[in-house]
């Protein structure tokens, strides 16, 4: 077991190291000279063209005219010392920023991957358990509308069903927990399906199994059938579901966090994609790829306690 | 028992879930009158000095810092925190003071207080630096401030009407010269700003020397998206927002409590037209092209009515345009005869127009930042097929659309380009149409146009100075190498609760007046607003 965790933990600096690579090469390749784009951005506005002295002056003082493999040395060897850069953009440094705009969309994420996990196992469950009735069929109808719906579009639905007709929620803002509720339902809707599918066909297949069988044959309540053995096994497919779904939930809380002005990093990085804030947009998707990396080996981790027969050597 | 139970904890849940972050709400409260405002913007900094906007947002909105000039509604300049002032060399300008002015830690404003701001604008803001030829600041008097440009530049008075050359006290900034919050001379006070959620707090300043605020409180909260504003003002989150979805505009105006202001604001939609390009070098293709956008169905059906019809490049009330130039009308059958002017006809009877068995092809550019710019690029291109042109539209996010016009297959770029960033003709048609001017994308070279705007730069008398430009107005009117569609505007929705809003329509988007009112109002999930 430590050796794998230290083989993990080697694997997880080398996709960062990796991903770095991989983020500094792309954001420099997005059309647009930095210097040109932050001088508009900073100084003359979005269309208003950046005559080529106020360009070199930018240039000169943020120091992006220094060779790229130099600026990303500079970058890389600023992360290593905890030093994640400045924004031209906000005149803040990146770390305060982060720390300022990273807990709201961390809380926000973690509270709709609550909600979906615990709503889709239990519709997932309900489903496998009552499978070809009319409420499985309703289920899985519903999963289906709503795997098809857009996140922006759930969250004006929500909005102006539970704020405007039923007026039981707040439109938008920041705080908790009653801002929270329509942010997380809407983001996490996606998530909730793709474990409500998992969960019944898991179950279903669980519910086949021989140990099931055994189980039920042996007396045991159904309930204890159910909760004690099948769902635990059937748990583990969903677990990689959730691990995976992290990543889209951060992707889609940027239009997420617009809709209900949640204030989170998703507005910040596009802002800062908009205006080329290069040291800003690579710090932040580090942050946000160190995020998904560690959230996907604290699950890999909980497959050996879900199921202590998952050894890793 | 247990049920019991359960029902007092679900009923201490609610109870907690809606009396949990419930904030400040705007109307009347407790005898304060207190305005909510859902920004565009949500505000990251409130250092004026911050970047493009911060000036804009903490100047127009939050009503906090004030400029040495002012201006009316037709552009004019007007004294503000300077009373007077005129040119007393060729690059020596004369400021004086208004007397009396506090700043809102109760020191009084003097020359020395102006300088010390202005020399820091400069040096935050080159390009403002640049605007006004910036030199140097002298104090001359307590209340008198010459300002030194590097050469004659009669635009520093207009340029002091900008936001980011607005006052504030040096106390803003602590003894490390780190900028704490802006101590101006405005209306409002600074009373709080959470930088994690962009909400700022103004309060009354009641020494103000413009008199008496009609709010005693104003919460700025910022909703970048516009179906988030419109819902917000619905609910009774805000009390005042701007630029809904254009869509919405209608249904907002007609809800019982809600009423909508429309309002041009100095910016124009305009095409670019490219004139290295043989066909659009044509002045009938232009004229054509000119004759065949139908503007008011445009104003009317994209913009909502949230617009005008273009004429000269400059809106009807600014003092300085020229009066003559109207919408070029929309005529289908005028523009077709213009193109066949130009040898364009439509000869395979396919529906569109054909030379040396060429259609004549057309590619717009657009971005997708502007809401009302995507919509109009498929109306013009609608348009422009009506007369036999085939029209391409692109619309890209602004620096990838850049990258890809860089290779100049554009023939026509659609944009909304600011008018009154300096209240004056010059800095516009300088910069869009003489030869080397820097926003001159088409290309456009016209001896008498370069000249008439040299001899303009001399020109102090402010009559002559705007018949000259006049002059200039006409004539790129006549030679399109921009194409004027439709003025900017901007939709302000207000709760009927808010009353006595004068708009300003020299701000950017809008100005919060200092004297609106408010009165109670009841909105319980609205004072929620984060």
């Amino acid at each position: 077991m430590h050796y794998y965790l230290i083989k993990r933990i080697a694997h997880l600096i080398l996709t960062l190291l990796i991903a770095s690579v991989f983020t500094f090469i792309v954001v420099n390749a997005a059309p647009g000279e930095p210097a040109e784009v932050l001088a508009r951005h900073l100084y003359t506005g979005l269309e208003e063209a950046a005559p080529p002295e106020l360009i070199a002056k930018v240039a000169d003082r943020y120091d992006l005219s220094k060779p790229l493999l130099v600026q990303y040395s500079d970058w890389v060897g600023g992360l290593f010392t905890g030093n994640m850069g400045y924004s031209i953009l906000f005149k803040k440094p990146v770390s305060w920023l982060l720390m300022l705009h990273l807990p709201p969309t961390i809380l926000l994420t973690t509270v709709s991957m609550v909600f979906a996990t615990i709503a889709g196992i239990i519709f997932g469950v309900y489903s496998a358990l009552h499978q070809n009735k009319i409420s499985d069929h309703l289920i899985r109808a519903a999963t289906i509308f709503f795997a098809s719906m857009p996140g922006f579009w759930v969250a004006v639905m929500l909005i102006l069903v539970f704020s405007l007709w039923l007026g039981i929620m707040p439109v938008a803002g920041y705080g908790w927990p009653l801002f929270i509720i329509l942010p997380a339902t809407a983001l996490g809707l996606h998530a909730m399906v793709s474990i409500v599918r998992i969960m019944r066909t898991s179950m279903l297949e669980t519910m086949e199994k021989p140990f099931v069988m055994f189980a039920k044959v042996k007396g045991l309540p159904m309930k204890k059938v159910i909760f004690s053995h099948a769902c635990k096994n059937a748990f583990l497919p969903v677990l990689t579901v959730i691990g995976m779904s992290f990543g889209a939930l951060l992707a889609g809380s940027v239009v997420i966090e617009t809709i209900f002005s949640w204030p989170g990093i998703g507005e910040m990085l596009m802002k800062a994609i908009s205006a080329r804030d290069l040291v800003l947009i690579e710090s932040t998707i580090m942050v946000i790829v160190f995020l998904f990396l560690i959230v996907n080996f604290v699950i890999d981790l909980l497959y050996h306690i879900v199921d202590p027969r998952i050894i890793y050597e | 028992m247990k049920k019991i139970y359960g029902s007092l904890v679900f009923l201490a849940l609610v109870v907690y879930i809606l009396a949990a972050g419930c904030v400040e709400n705007g109307g009347d409260i407790d005898g304060e009158m207190v305005l909510v405002v859902g920004d565009m913007w949500r505000a990251s900094s409130i250092n004026p000095g911050d970047g493009h906007d911060g000036g804009t947002f903490i100047t127009e909105k939050a009503i906090v810092i004030e400029t040495l000039v002012g201006a009316n509604g037709s552009f004019s300049l007007m004294p503000n925190l300077a009373e007077s002032w005129k040119q007393i060399s060729a690059t020596v300008w004369e400021f004086q003071l208004r007397k009396g002015v506090t700043f809102h830690n109760g020191d009084e404003m003097t020359a020395a207080d102006v300088k010390t701001s202005l020399d820091n604008t400069m040096h935050l803001s080159p390009s403002t630096a640049k605007l006004m030829s910036y030199d140097r600041a002298e104090v001359a008097g307590k209340y008198t401030l010459r300002i030194h440009t590097k050469e004659l530049n009669p635009l520093v008075p207009g340029v002091l009407h900008h936001p980011a050359t607005a006052i504030v006290s040096s106390k803003s900034y602590d003894a490390d010269g780190s900028f704490v919050r802006p101590i101006g001379t405005g209306p409002m006070q600074v009373e709080s700003f959470n930088e994690q959620i962009g909400e700022l707090v103004v309060v009354k300043y009641a020494n103000w020397w413009g008199g008496d605020p009609g709010l005693d409180r104003m919460i700025l909260r910022g909703y970048e998206s516009p179906s988030t504003r419109a819902m917000m003002i619905e609910s009774g989150g805000v009390d005042l927002t701007a630029d809904p979805p254009y869509s919405e505009i209608d249904r907002l105006g007609a809800l019982s409590d809600i009423h909508v202001e429309r309002h041009n604001t100095p910016r124009i939609y305009k095409l670019d037209v490219n004139l290295a390009h043989e066909t659009m070098a044509n002045l009938h293709v232009r004229k054509a092209v000119s004759y065949a956008i139908d503007r008011t169905g445009i104003v009317d059906n994209v913009l909502y009515g949230v617009g005008a019809p273009a004429g000269g490049v400059f809106l009807p009330n600014m003092i300085w345009s020229n009066k003559n130039l109207t919408p070029y009308p929309y005529d289908p059958a005028l523009a077709k005869r213009y193109l066949a002017r130009a040898g364009w006809i439509d000869t395979d009877d396919d529906g569109y127009v054909d030379m040396d068995g060429k259609k004549l092809h057309v590619k717009i550019y657009t971005y997708t930042e502007r809401p009302g710019l995507s919509p109009m690029l498929e109306a013009i291109s609608a348009n422009l097929k009506a007369i036999g042109i085939e029209a391409e539209g692109v619309s890209l996010e602004y620096n990838s659309m850049n990258a890809a016009m860089a290779d100049d297959s554009w023939d026509l770029y659609l944009s909304a380009m600011e008018l009154a960033m300096v209240p004056d003709p010059e800095f516009v048609l300088k910069s869009w149409y003489t030869t080397t001017g820097l926003e001159n994308k088409p290309g456009y070279s016209n001896t008498d146009v370069d000249r008439l705007i040299a001899e303009g730069h001399f020109i102090s008398d402010l009559d002559k100075r705007y018949d000259r430009f006049r002059e200039i107005e006409a004539i790129v009117y006549d030679d399109l190498p921009t194409i004027n569609v439709a003025y900017y505007g901007v939709a302000i929705v207000m709760k009927d609760i808010v009353t006595g809003y004068q708009f300003d329509p020299t701000a950017h988007d809008y100005r919060i007046d200092p004297f609106v009112t408010i009165s109670a109002r009841i909105s319980f999930f609205g004072a929620c607003g984060g």
